[in-house]
């Protein structure tokens, strides 16, 4: 016999099993089904995402964030820009207005003194 | 020169203004001197931008906002002094240079009561439009350019809100010639 055979007899001799292994198979097989997961147990499964995901939403969250936040700021500035020029416009306009306005007044008081005359 | 008031006036009520923007920083320097000054620049764009601001649900803003459409500048410069002369007739030369081509005086008002003098005047030969107004008293210089068309009247209307009451023209019937 050459040592493999006598390796391969070794290992594969017949061995007794432990001490009230049987009863145990048929108690478990005998025994209650395990319960079944419930409907969220089994959404959850399906919705979670796997760690890849989470990590590109993080990216995507830790990008936008910041580039929303600067746009925020823009359009503040913007608009407190426009209100200001807005501002500046009514003020422009009814400066001259007002000095046209005087002016008309001078032109008619001119007149209405003519006419008195 | 009742008939020319007249026509002046007709003018004024009336037209559409026509010019150019006129250049103003020769006034800078007497910037220094004036106890209050304000100026605004406001160029075609920041109207633009300005306009979009202005409500429609306020009627005067409702005005401003219809009577600048189209417009390409507004710049005003007032100066107000503590004593008078601190400016003089040779700081507003480089306007009035300005003004003598191109530009038509509508308006030569010369006061000797208040000793203020305003002049307005419209752009001609230009599509563009413009109005320049002048007013130079004893202790006050007002410049008003206006790059566009502009109605007149409505300016003057918004002008007449500005704390200052319309003097309704007194009618005043011709003199009888048995009087």
């Amino acid at each position: 016999m050459s040592y493999l055979e006598d390796e391969l007899k070794k290992a594969l001799r017949r061995a007794e099993p432990s001490a009230g292994f049987a009863e145990r198979v048929l108690a478990r097989a005998n025994g209650p089904a395990p319960a079944e997961p419930s409907w969220w147990e089994r959404l959850a499964v399906l919705v979670r995402p796997p760690r890849m995901q989470w990590v590109a939403l993080s990216l995507i969250v830790s990008i936008m964030v910041p580039v929303a936040g600067v746009q925020y700021r823009k359009e503040r500035q913007a608009r407190a820009e426009g209100q200001r020029a807005k501002e500046q416009l009514v003020f422009a306009v009814r400066m001259a207005g007002n000095r046209l306005h005087r002016v008309q007044q001078k032109v008619l008081e001119m007149g209405r003194m003519d006419t008195r005359l | 020169m009742r008939m020319l008031r007249s026509i002046t006036l007709c003018l004024l009520a009336g037209a559409a203004g026509y010019g150019q923007a006129l250049d103003l920083k020769n006034l800078d320097k007497l910037a220094e001197k004036a106890s209050d000054k304000v100026v605004v620049t406001l160029d075609g764009s920041l109207i633009k931008m300005a306009s979009k601001f202005l409500s429609a649900d306020d009627p005067e803003e409702a005005k401003v906002r219809k009577l600048v459409a189209g417009l390409k500048g507004i710049y005003v410069k007032t100066f107000e002094f503590e004593k008078e002369g601190e400016y003089s007739e040779s700081d507003i030369a480089a306007i009035r240079k300005q003004l003598d081509s191109g530009w038509s005086r509508i308006v030569d008002v010369q006061s000797k009561k208040d000793g203020e003098n305003a002049e307005i005047y419209l752009k001609t030969g230009s599509a563009d439009g413009g109005l320049a107004i002048l007013c130079a008293g004893a202790k006050q210089l007002t410049i008003v350019n206006i790059v566009g068309k502009i109605d007149l009247d409505e300016l003057s209307e918004l002008g007449g809100n500005m704390g200052v009451p319309k003097i309704e023209v007194e009618k005043t019937k011709p003199p009888k010639k048995d009087d």
